[in-house]
């Protein structure tokens, strides 16, 4: 009974992505090498954030919210921007079109996050036969941070591989993509600064994901018009 | 060609090493098994034993059932359910009604308000615990009688145990019994069968306190002995305090003989009897114990003692006392006795009365440790504040036995009295007014060494199957007697008889919350929806609705195409 509740939480968690990578266009095009590539370079995104953290942070002794602390994680999270522009432009991709790249690379990255971050506390916990809400509000959480990934995948195309964009959507397009780099440490900041509980943290983060994915969508349609 | 087929060798190879250092990977990740439970908490379990073939007691010890409370709906089947059962809301005859009516249970869980546990004080109102006291006295003398074919456990009351309780009440109270497809708690014990105790040891300790031998005088001197059980039998082994039965008379005998130790320390003090100090083990088992004691004794050790005080249950009397004897109280012995004690008394302001029970030599059960000594032909009495001679595995020191119960006053006085009757008879002081342990003085009875010995023994479980040759807590009993007497000797014995008991004892209860089947089929459904529902947007919103009628259409369209 506590294998079939794993077994729930993991299509909830890990069967978005495959469902996302069959539904759309990016199976027609065979896109799957990028995502595995995008997936490798988060790897060692992660790998790199984690010697950084170790560095520079310390210890605290209270769960509270320390802004000098989250100021430094914010700064560190910005390696995972840097991840993500490598990914982009510098791996050497097929001949595929802006839109699929930045999908399938979003896709890799989420998936990416989505087995490290949380493959290894499901296998441990859901089998119990302690029930808890956690994995199901984990698995929610998975969702909401592949629509940000493709979100964020897409408002970094637009920077980096779009040479012509309209000049009055420029700032709009940095805005964005800021909020959404910086969404972990606003997340943690609700969770440590202002004490909410888990499940409200992931109905903000499916909420803003949505958010932003609408806003990128319109985004990227707009800069898809002069050049169509 | 050749490379190929070799190369094509090599790749498959590294395959293989490679799945087998993965499926490796899988099983050593399966065989990790946290323990996650909503709480773990300590639990004692009923006593086991047989006693002349039949058998009593709880006869099972593992655990993995579904919780319910006593709201269960009418009629529910309660096979394989385990019932909580706080002692405050306990019904003794709904559950002397299920065992007499042997209906099967899951299991049994009581929990105990906290102040019976040894480890704590409590400060509750003087009715409740006596009401207390009285419910639990009740049920546990019900459950050592009876044979229950399922695992009945003990725990204390504490804020985790107690919210899951207010839980399983709301989800009994709607209606729904516990089970696999409704979700609730579910409570595992994983312990192993109970075995057999082999061997069972008990332990006598004696000391032996020299009197003062004139010059040229080569008779024996005579002997007084003071005798006390100090093992207990009670519904959980684990919790076998017995406090007042005997622990009182353990720390009175323990007194006594620091008492007598300082006055035979000085020769000018020394009295010309010798003092025989006995700790004796299987008391509630007929004194099993004491037989074998005095069984080992010389012929002429044992015609030397002129009498024998047996101390039991001195703890919680207020002013009146119960001397009990088996010889006629008309005989010359005993009335010296009685009446030594009776003027001591007069003086100490309590009341001692007689009481005389006959000894049936044919009837195997010894309702007093006395009655071994006079079935030896040794002049022997028990000092107790149980008027009546107790049943077989009666005032044996339970589960109710315990520290609040006990006045420590009531142990100084009893201290006082029987120190007071022996200096008078060893030193021939009788019917004169004098005081030896008056208070204030330098042999003052000390109510620091009563109460701190008194609270040792009310957090030492002292269930003799369970007791080791080399108990820590037999050897501090040796030690001590060691301090005040002149000999101290252990004697090892095997209890055999009518009783055989099993281990397992205590235990650790996980207490799970669990989902039901039908939970995880709801969900499973709507996860299912979901991806489904993803499906379609993503392909109506990438490819257009064409595109998704056309993956339903793809057969028939084929079809068309061959034909």
């Amino acid at each position: 009974m506590t294998m079939f509740h794993f077994f729930n939480c993991a299509i909830l968690t890990f069967g978005p992505h495959a469902v996302y990578y069959s539904a759309t266009t990016l199976s027609e095009y065979d896109t799957f090498g990028t995502s595995v590539k995008a997936a490798l370079v988060y790897l060692g995104t992660v790998l790199v954030k984690l010697v950084c953290l170790a560095t520079f942070l310390q210890v605290s002794e209270n769960d509270g919210f320390d802004p000098y602390q989250e100021l430094l994680k914010v700064l560190i999270g910005f390696i995972d921007v840097a991840g993500l522009y490598f990914a982009l432009t510098q791996l050497t991709h097929r001949n595929i079109s802006q839109i699929h790249k930045f999908q399938a690379v979003g896709l890799g990255w989420a998936f990416a996050d989505s087995v490290l971050h949380r493959l290894a506390p499901l296998w441990v916990g859901a089998k119990g036969l302690e029930f808890t809400w956690d994995y199901i509000l984990q698995g929610l959480e998975a969702n909401a941070n592949l629509v940000l990934s493709i979100s964020l995948a897409a408002l970094g195309s637009l920077i980096w591989l779009r040479k012509n964009k309209p000049k009055t959507l420029i700032p709009v397009i940095y805005a964005c993509a800021g909020i959404v780099a910086t969404m972990p440490s606003i997340t943690s900041y609700l969770r440590r600064g202002l004490g909410w509980h888990f499940p409200e943290v992931v109905g903000f983060e499916l909420f803003t994901s949505l958010v932003m994915a609408f806003f990128s969508w319109q985004l990227f349609s707009a800069c898809q018009r002069p050049s169509a | 060609m050749m490379l190929s087929k070799n190369s094509g060798r090599g790749h498959r190879g590294l395959q293989e090493s490679m799945y087998s250092v993965i499926s490796l990977l899988f099983i050593l990740v399966a065989c990790v098994e946290l323990c996650d439970a909503a709480a773990a908490i300590d639990v004692y379990r009923l006593i086991q034993y047989d006693m002349s073939g039949s058998a009593f007691g709880s006869r099972f010890a593992a655990l993995n059932h579904h919780a319910a409370s006593l709201h269960f709906p009418p009629g529910a089947d309660l096979s394989r359910t385990v019932l909580i059962i706080p002692l405050r809301e306990l019904n003794i005859t709904f559950v002397r009604d299920y065992i007499n009516q042997k209906k099967l249970l899951g299991g049994l869980l009581f929990l105990l308000p906290e102040i019976f546990n040894p480890g704590n004080g409590g400060n509750k109102q003087v009715h409740e615990r006596e009401k207390l006291k009285n419910v639990l006295a009740e049920l546990e003398r019900l459950l050592i009688h009876a044979n229950l074919p399922y695992p009945v456990y003990f725990a204390f009351e504490n804020n985790e145990i107690d919210t899951v309780l207010a839980d399983i009440k709301k989800n009994d109270a709607t209606g729904q019994p516990a089970t696999a497809t409704t979700g609730g708690y579910k409570l595992v014990i994983p312990t192993p069968e109970p075995k057999k105790v082999a061997s069972p040891t008990i332990t006598n300790i004696q000391g032996w306190l020299s009197g003062l031998k004139a010059d040229g005088d080569m008779n024996q001197l005579p002997t007084i002995a003071i005798v006390a059980s100090y093992d207990t039998f009670g519904a959980a082994p684990a919790l076998s305090m017995g406090s007042d039965s005997n622990g009182s008379g353990i720390v009175a005998l323990l007194e006594i003989a620091r008492l007598f130790s300082l006055l035979y320390s000085n020769p000018k003090t020394r009295g010309r009897y010798n003092l025989l100090f006995g700790l004796t083990s299987g008391g509630p088992y007929n004194y099993n114990g004491t037989q074998k004691w005095l069984r080992s004794f010389d012929q002429r050790l044992r015609e030397s003692i002129d009498y024998a005080i047996c101390l039991n249950s001195i703890g919680s009397w207020y002013n009146e006392l119960w001397i009990h004897v088996s010889k006629p109280p008309d005989n010359a012995y005993i009335k010296q006795i009685f009446e030594g004690f009776l003027n001591v008394a007069e003086e100490l302001d309590i009341k001692v009365g007689l009481k005389h029970k006959k000894i049936n030599i044919s009837n195997p059960r010894v309702a007093w440790e006395h009655e071994q000594f006079s079935r030896l032909r040794v002049t022997g009495a028990t000092l107790s504040q149980i008027p009546v001679a107790p049943e077989l595995l009666e005032s044996t020191g339970g589960l109710f036995d315990s520290r609040q119960f006990v006045n420590e006053t009531a142990i100084t006085r009893g201290v006082k009295l029987v120190a007071e009757s022996f200096a008078r008879h060893i030193y021939g002081h009788q019917g004169k007014n004098v005081k030896i342990f008056a208070d204030g003085g330098s042999l003052a009875v000390n109510p620091a060494y009563v109460q701190s010995w008194l609270d040792l023994l009310s957090r030492t479980p002292r269930v003799a199957p369970f007791l080791s040759k080399n108990d820590p807590f037999v050897m501090a009993l040796k030690k001590e007697l060691a301090d005040h007497t002149d000999e101290v000797n252990l004697q090892h014995e095997i209890l055999e008889g009518m009783f055989t008991f099993y281990d397992s004892t205590s235990a650790t209860l996980n207490i799970y919350q669990v989902a039901s089947v039908a939970f995880d089929l709801v969900l499973l459904l709507v996860l299912g929806s979901y991806l489904i529902v993803l499906f379609c947007f993503l392909v109506i919103t990438t490819r257009g609705l064409d595109d998704l009628i056309s993956l339903f259409r793809r057969p028939h369209s084929r079809k068309v195409k061959t034909a």
